[in-house]
């Protein structure tokens, strides 16, 4: 009697701002309570159900797999599937609803219902014992059959009992029979108050206002069978059939066969010969001398791999997405596991040379794992679209979407919504979250308050604070994955429901990118990458004016003096090895081959960094640690780094070899380490490892420190193969900087926004390479920056684009109107281009009328200023035929001031983004001299070990989610950069300053590790406002000037016999000056 | 030439708030600011001379006032209030100085001191008075006199000292090198201009004036012209209280009840008609009743909305003479609408268009002057699950109308406040009890209905986070109904006390 009840009506957390609990804890719950099946019914919505089957699996209670409709008449229905038949029928229809509604909406009727419902069984929720209930009784009969059932559910309001009785009997005249749910919103009665909570989000409403919107029903939370046997003593029929419900639905997630989408490249070959027909063509191409016996042997050998596990079609697949890219001529680059085989390089999937580097391409595809292969392919950021849409169309909308990504409230945004709903003044909210480092799962917490002086007796604010730490790991809502296509033989929307996304002509599944994981769909990642962009741009430019034909695969291979840059950490802008991280790592790593890149690349991720594998590899490198292996087997896995694990296939081959690991075990142990972090199950594989590596004579000792460095990895760690890709295109950047800086530094501003930097450092480390930057002119400049003779060199032409607020077509309409013929005036651009006078004063702004026009910024915005909406007709006609702009009135010369030249340097950060006058702290640094602050040039050059100060502009913070802590920012000044290191007390303690200057000076010894050199902070001070005075500041004046030059002194003011407030009088507390503000980057 | 003095009030809320808290006030070390709501953004909108000292700005939000300063004290603003007594100010001024004077809003004063200044010794004299006279009251103040308007109010928003006297025509010399922030034009002129390089007056004056204009508009040429007095520009005075009175003396005094009704009568109908000429209704009145022994005898009331219709009032002033002690009799009679609003003629429905509403606030005035007009209210529903918080007191409607109720659910008629405590014995966790002991008297319980379960409401108080009632609908064996609950729900002691209310009875 008591296991009589399998609660079928549970709302898990992905219906959006609806549930409060997570299918993990609502299946514990139920483990705990003995209910042995539990149906999750999310709002028209299958979005939770791979979660809901992996907790399923895990705890042991069966899933039902169900979704609740609520129909556009306020219909409720709760539909299960029965057989993978319904389910298919399911998707469609919830496909269908979502199609119609648009994004995150579902619009669905009872027709619809009725066209999809064989095979669902179905469970009308009632509302009150009336007429309406009844009529959707009989429909629901006729729809569903001897499917269908009423729901009676406990409210716990009054006439509860009444109401029930009269449902029943409405039921029992419908021939309907009824069902016992519970309606469940959260697992433990604790939730109730976060479950008002979201309601409030949901809803946009304070709390103090929410009133009856909240959840008027009580007790949503899961009971034991016991209980519900009990409050529903007087329907024991209705409490047995959820077991009968339960029995019903034999559906289980794991019967989702999946199929991989046939290729029609070549009639009348299967995949497998295609691929064969392809691979050797391929080949051919790649080795015109050629094809050494080593790549026949490897091809041979891969092949016969593809053949085995029968993925043919996905190499195809992929293939088919790479020519179609190579035929619009959009660079890409595969990576991923199987991306680095001697197949998808003859291919030309990837372009890293199998003979020429040695990868151990025989993983390539785990024969164990029983997984979809892997491959990954990037392609420019600015042109991935047109892949995508031809993806969707070749393939069929039926057949292929785009994964989505569940966004998930962190910190900043679980304080945000919560701190709304409870009513706290915004400026309180926005004060504490930017206490917070933006991707941080600590929450916000008390500490944070006591830094902005805020009352913590504040009950609202108290319980804000806990209830945004509950909320942290909630979804929020779905958006689509950057690029993770599934492509599927059958009809997708068979699989899971298909539902559009915010961009046009984009659709996305339900389910994220670990649900496909767990159900072996394959994926194809067409991901965009800033760097293609970059690079490709950088070929372009390389051809046009330097007549220098390249790709990424022609690319000189291990150019010596490319590496001699490298390991000066003279990375600046390159890819991947520009980060603070990975700069400091360079110099010890001191590569020399491409192979130490791709060492490089892997070693400074988190993975690495957390299992504390870089030191001992760092020794062994350096050959301070003689590099030894306990066991012979040992070193077949981990000969090539030195027997330290690097790689994600690394750690888990060592599973596999010491402690005698299954290959799926070993998969499961990585599984546990990336998905499941928090659930515990990585310390069940811990002992395991532990004891399977000490039965094979491997010391305790070693065993335990084994497991700590596997458990660095996990999503982590990077494969070898993702390594060696990214390598790739950093070596490519890193060869195009060294070689060509003029090209490098046009292409890379064009690609922006990407990387770390700025396109101010990228500009200032150009210069400092030699390269000329021009400025924007607006008879020079196009709308990206080019490349100008300058010379006998080039010279880079910063663009239109550089221009903040400048919309691109009005930049190229300038542009074709210029054509050949220069502007003459200001007058004369504005009538040739046809652009608003708004636009005119956007590139006043950004000083581009100076160079050709010989207009300062005042001078054109005074110009412009005078300008009307339209030009009077007569005017332009006598314009017209003289063919010069004529003036419309003479007006007196006015003679403007000119700017500070602290101003001018304000106006073109904010404006352009940087400047090609002085620094700004050039104009501070007597004042910065006189606080005993040095520069950060200085920094650089004194010995290890010295106390100093120096301050500068932040140009980044970093704070690596694998440092423990450990904060790095980079400071700059008119002499170069400093690199600080923050520990994690000192942020503790100067949270405020550290997050909010946009300009700091620091206190701390500088640390030499041979030619980097780190500042280690033991205090920090905002100079913020200092650095916003330099608007008023003029490089004249801070020169020091001659006795006998009083006109120096006294400014031109008017005359000053007469009495008259002299100006040292003047008091003025709302006076806003403009700022310089620099926003810095900041980077997890 | 004109002469106009300005009064410049750099802290003056957080100085009228400092005077209002008096011995309570932070000392004035202390940083204060006043912060007040714009959106859903707290900013600070007033800032005294400490807090500014420490870098605070008004306009600045509120929250990071408070992390710059530790020991910050924060306030709220009171806009209206600054206004008004701004106003206030200013009669002082009309009262002492000169008969026009106008409050420059948000933060001083001007004085048209024109021909007026020998009256008070010079205008030296007269700029030393009006300033310690201010300062002495504790508001920091800077004065300044000059030819216009413009050039008075630059140039007191501009020093360090308490006063500055501008010698006739000394205007220009005086401006130039002020910023032209001080030239009363609008923020985004302002920003403007400084973007072209004009930071002082003098350099703007100094540009030809119709380059200017076709890029900023004439205002700024009109502002310097102001300032410069080749414009003059108007003060309007502020008026002392405007109020609508009417005033009867009699030759000989009265004191029968009638004669007194009959005059209020006729003072009635004269305000009448005076309101209707300002379009204005009453909404408070004051019959003052002067004796001939000197003493003054009062009635006011008031109405729930403005009226002029001379029945009504008469009947609610009349409802009151009794109370009036005429003694030897009296012998003025006035009556003044101390408050006033706007009152303009209304359509009236046709019968054939709509039900025309039914007028209650005439009900409501008769009651609420006779009973006082807290004892008069309207219950509104509030959507609130906890009982006592179900329904609120509101002011009385002024149409006749139905609230609706506040649930859907049977609700008791009356509720008792506080629930009474009843010994019940129930069985756990949800069942209703079989008997209870209420008043004294015992009851079995025949039929019941229940529970319903109600949360406390968590956001309100600590005590209610877990707080659960269980009510039930009982009935005894008499057939009498009430509504009791349990605190608690019935498994789970956090939730409550377990004890039994008895909490409504139904009709």
């Amino acid at each position: 009697m008591t296991d009589a009840y399998a609660e079928l009506h549970c709302t898990s957390h992905f219906s959006f701002l609806r549930g409060a609990s997570s299918c993990d804890e609502l299946f514990a719950q139920a483990a705990a309570l003995g209910i042995d099946a539990l149906g999750i019914v999310d709002r028209n919505s299958l979005a939770g159900i791979v979660r809901a089957h992996i907790a399923a699996k895990e705890t042991g209670v069966r899933l039902v797999v169900g979704c609740r409709l609520d129909l556009a008449d306020g219909t409720a229905l709760l539909v299960y599937p029965i057989d993978r038949f319904a389910y298919g029928r399911l998707c469609r229809l919830l496909s269908l609803g979502k199609k119609r509604a648009g994004k995150g909406k579902c619009e669905l009727h009872w027709s619809d219902v009725a066209e999809h419902a064989e095979g669902l069984i179905g469970i009308l929720v009632p509302n009150e014992p009336d007429d309406l209930t009844g009529l959707n009784l009989r429909r629901l009969a006729s729809v569903f059959g001897d499917r269908a059932y009423l729901a009676l559910t406990l409210r716990r309001r009054p006439n509860d009992h009444l109401r029930l009785h009269e449902l029943s009997l409405l039921a029992a005249r419908a021939r309907v029979p009824t069902v016992v749910t519970n309606d469940v919103l959260f697992h433990a009665p604790h939730r109730r108050i976060l479950q008002d909570v979201v309601t409030c989000i949901r809803r946009n409403c304070t709390i103090d206002d929410a009133g009856f919107r909240r959840e008027r029903h009580a007790d949503r939370y899961l009971k034991p069978p016991d209980e519900m046997a009990r409050l529903f003593a007087l329907h024991p029929e209705a409490v047995r059939r959820t077991r009968e419900i339960a029995a019903r639905c034999r559906f289980n997630l794991e019967e989702l066969a999946y199929q991989y989408p046939e290729e029609a490249t070549m009639a009348g070959l299967t995949p497998q010969a295609a691929l064969e027909h392809l691979t050797w063509e391929g080949a051919r191409e790649r080795y015109p001398e050629g094809v050494p016996d080593k790549i026949v042997a490897t091809l041979r050998h891969e092949l016969q791999l593809i053949a085995k596990l029968r993925y043919a079609p996905y190499f195809l697949t992929v293939n088919s997405i790479v020519r179609f890219a190579r035929s619009r001529d959009i660079l890409c680059q595969g990576r991923g596991s199987a991306a680095n085989s001697a197949v998808c390089f003859v291919l030309g999937i990837t372009s890293i040379d199998p003979d020429r580097n040695d990868l151990l391409f025989e993983r390539f595809v785990s024969e164990e794992r029983q997984e979809p292969p892997d491959i990954d392919v990037d392609f420019e950021h600015e042109r991935r679209e047109i892949v995508m849409q031809w993806v969707y169309d070749t393939y069929g909308r039926d057949h292929a979407a785009l994964c989505s990504t569940v966004t998930r409230y962190r910190s900043k945004g679980a304080l945000r919504d919560i701190g709304k709903a409870l009513g706290l003044p915004e400026d309180l909210i926005k004060g504490l979250s930017g206490q917070v480092w933006g991707w941080s799962e600590e929450g916000v917490q008390e500490k944070h308050a006591k830094g902005l002086n805020i009352n913590l007796e504040d009950r609202r604010l108290r319980l804000a604070l806990s209830l945004a730490q509950e909320l942290i790991g909630a979804p929020r809502h779905l958006s689509q994955h950057p690029g993770g296509f599934v492509l599927t033989h059958d009809r997708l929307d068979e699989l899971v429901p298909i539902e559009p996304a915010a961009m046009t002509d984009r659709q996305i599944i339900e389910w994220d990118k670990d649900d496909i994981d767990e159900l072996r769909f394959m994926k194809v990642d067409v991901l965009a990458l800033g760097m293609l962009t970059c690079m490709k741009r950088g070929f372009d430019l390389l051809k046009q004016h330097k007549d220098i034909s390249l790709n990424l695969a022609t690319i000189p291979a291990e150019d010596p003096r490319t590496y001699a840059m490298i390991r000066k950490a003279d990375t600046l802008g390159v890819f991947q090895i520009e980060s603070r991280a990975q700069m400091a790592m360079l110099p010890r790593i001191k590569p020399r081959t491409f192979y130490d890149l791709v060492i490089e690349v892997a070693i400074v991720r988190p993975g690495p960094i957390q299992g504390d594998m870089v030191h001992p590899y760092l020794r062994r490198r350096e050959g301070k640690e003689a590099v030894e292996y306990p066991k012979p087997e040992l070193e077949r896995v981990l000969g090539k780094t030195l027997g330290v694990p690097l790689f994600q296939e690394q750690a888990m081959r060592v599973a596999i070899v010491c402690a005698g690991f299954s290959p799926s075990e070993a998969d499961q142990l990585r599984r546990a380490m990336a998905t499941f972090k928090h659930t515990g199950g990585v310390t069940k594989f811990g002992e395991k490892l532990v004891k399977g590596m000490v039965k094979r004579g491997y010391t305790e000792e070693f065993a335990v420190r084994t497991f700590s460095q596997l458990e660095g990895f996990g999503s982590y760690g990077f494969p070898e193969s993702h390594a060696a890709s990214f390598a790739l295109i950093a070596y490519a950047s890193s060869w195009l900087k060294c070689h060509h800086p003029d090209v490098f530094c046009a292409a890379l501003l064009n690609a922006q926004p990407m990387g770390f930097y700025a396109p101010a450092q990228i500009v200032r480390d150009a210069r400092e390479h030699g390269v000329e930057v021009r400025p924007v002119c607006v008879n020079a400049s196009r709308w990206d920056c080019t490349l100008e003779p300058s010379g006998d060199g080039l010279a880079v032409r910063l663009g239109l684009r550089m221009v903040r607020s400048l919309s691109n077509v009005d930049g190229a309409s300038l542009v074709a109107a210029r054509g050949d013929r220069p502007f003459g005036s200001i007058d004369d651009l504005w009538r040739r281009a046809g652009v608003p006078a708004a636009t005119l004063v956007h590139l006043a702004d950004a000083d581009a009328f100076r160079e050709s026009l010989t207009l300062a910024r005042r001078e054109a915005l005074w110009a412009i200023k005078a300008l009307r909406d339209e030009p009077l007709p007569l005017f332009a006609a006598a314009a017209r035929r003289a063919g010069a702009a004529l003036p419309e009135a003479i007006e007196p010369a006015v003679e403007l001031k000119p700017m500070k030249e602290g101003s001018e340097v304000v106006e073109d950060y904010g404006h352009v983004g940087l400047s090609l006058r002085r620094h700004p702290l050039f104009f501070i640094r007597d004042e910065l001299t006189a606080r005993r602050i040095v520069t950060c040039g200085r920094v650089g050059e004194v010995k290890d070990g010295t106390w100093l100060e120096a301050a500068g502009i932040v140009l980044v913070r970093q704070m690596p989610g694998s440092a423990k802590g450990v904060m790095f920012i980079t400071i700059e000044d008119e002499t170069g950069v400093a690199n600080l290191v923050i520990w994690p007390d000192l942020f503790e303690r100067q949270r405020r300053e550290i997050l909010g200057s946009s300009m700091m000076s620091v206190k701390g010894r500088v640390q030499r590790e041979g030619e980097v050199v780190h500042l280690i902070a033991s205090c920090v001070t905002d100079c913020s406002t200092l650095l916003a005075s330099v608007g008023e500041r003029d490089g004249i004046f801070t020169l020091p000037a001659g006795r006998g030059d009083e006109a120096r002194h006294s400014g031109g003011g008017p005359d000053s016999r007469s009495a008259k407030v002299r100006p040292r009088d003047i008091y003025d507390p709302y006076e806003h000056i403009d700022t310089l503000k620099v926003k810095a980057r900041a980077f997890r | 030439m004109p002469r106009v003095v300005s009064l410049y009030l750099p802290t003056w809320p957080t100085d009228r708030l400092r005077r209002k808290l008096g011995a309570d006030a932070p000392p004035p070390d202390v940083p204060l600011v006043l912060v007040g709501r714009e959106g859903r953004q707290r900013l600070v909108l007033a800032a005294d001379r400490a807090a500014q000292a420490a870098g605070l700005r008004i306009g600045m939000e509120a929250v990071r006032a408070q992390a710059l300063i530790a020991n910050l004290v924060v306030k709220d603003a009171d806009l209206v209030g600054d206004a008004t007594a701004l106003d206030k100010l200013a009669l002082w001024a009309l009262r002492r100085y000169s008969p026009i004077v106008a409050s420059d809003p948000p933060d001083g004063l001007v004085i048209d001191m024109t021909g007026a200044a020998h009256l008070l010794g010079g205008e030296a004299a007269m700029l030393a008075d009006l300033s310690s006279r201010v300062i002495n009251v504790g508001l920091s103040a800077h004065a300044a006199m000059a030819d216009s308007w413009g050039a008075a109010h630059a140039v007191a928003r501009s020093i360090r000292q308490q006063v500055w006297l501008v010698t006739t025509g000394g205007s220009r010399d005086a401006l130039a090198p002020l910023p032209i922030a001080r030239l009363r034009l609008a923020a985004e002129t302002i920003a403007g201009l400084r973007r072209l390089g004009f930071e002082t007056i003098g350099e703007l004056a100094a540009t030809a004036r119709a380059p200017l204009a076709l890029r900023f508009g004439s205002e700024v040429g009109r502002r310097l012209d102001q300032a410069f007095s080749a414009v003059r520009e108007v003060i309007t005075p502020i008026r002392a209280d405007e109020l609508v009175s009417v005033r009867r003396a009699f030759a000989e005094p009265i004191a029968a009840p009638e004669t007194l009704h009959r005059y209020t009568r006729k003072l009635v109908e004269t305000l009448c008609s005076e309101l209707e000429a300002k379009a204005l209704g009453a909404r408070r009145l004051d019959l003052l009743f002067f004796r001939i022994d000197n003493r003054i005898e009062a009635i006011r009331v008031g109405t729930s909305m403005p009226v002029r219709e001379a029945k009504r009032l008469v009947r609610l002033l009349g409802d009151k003479i009794e109370t009036i002690e005429p003694g030897f009799g009296i012998e003025i009679m006035t009556l003044t609408a101390t408050v006033a609003e706007p009152l303009m003629p209304k359509q009236r429905v046709t019968a054939l268009v709509e039900e025309e509403e039914a007028d209650v606030s005439d009900l409501v005035d008769i009651l609420a002057n006779r009973v006082g007009s807290h004892r008069v209210y309207a219950l509104q529903a509030v959507s609130s699950d906890v009982p006592e918080r179900s329904v609120a007191v509101a002011s009385p409607p002024t149409a006749a109308g139905t609230l609706a109720p506040p649930t859907q659910w049977p609700r008791p008629s009356r509720l008792l406040t506080p629930p009474e405590v009843i010994e019940a014995i129930a069985m756990l966790p949800d069942h209703p009890p079989v008997a209870f002991t209420w008043r004294g008297v015992r009851r079995r319980v025949k039929r019941a209905d229940g529970p319903e379960r109600i949360f406390g409401e968590w956001w309100k108080r600590d005590a209610e986070l877990a707080a659960v009632r269980d009510y039930f609908r009982v009935e005894d064996e008499a057939g009498e109904r009430f509504w009791i609950y349990r605190a608690g729900d019935g498994e789970d002691t956090e939730t409550g006390s377990h004890r039994w209310f008895m909490h409504g009875l139904f009709g």
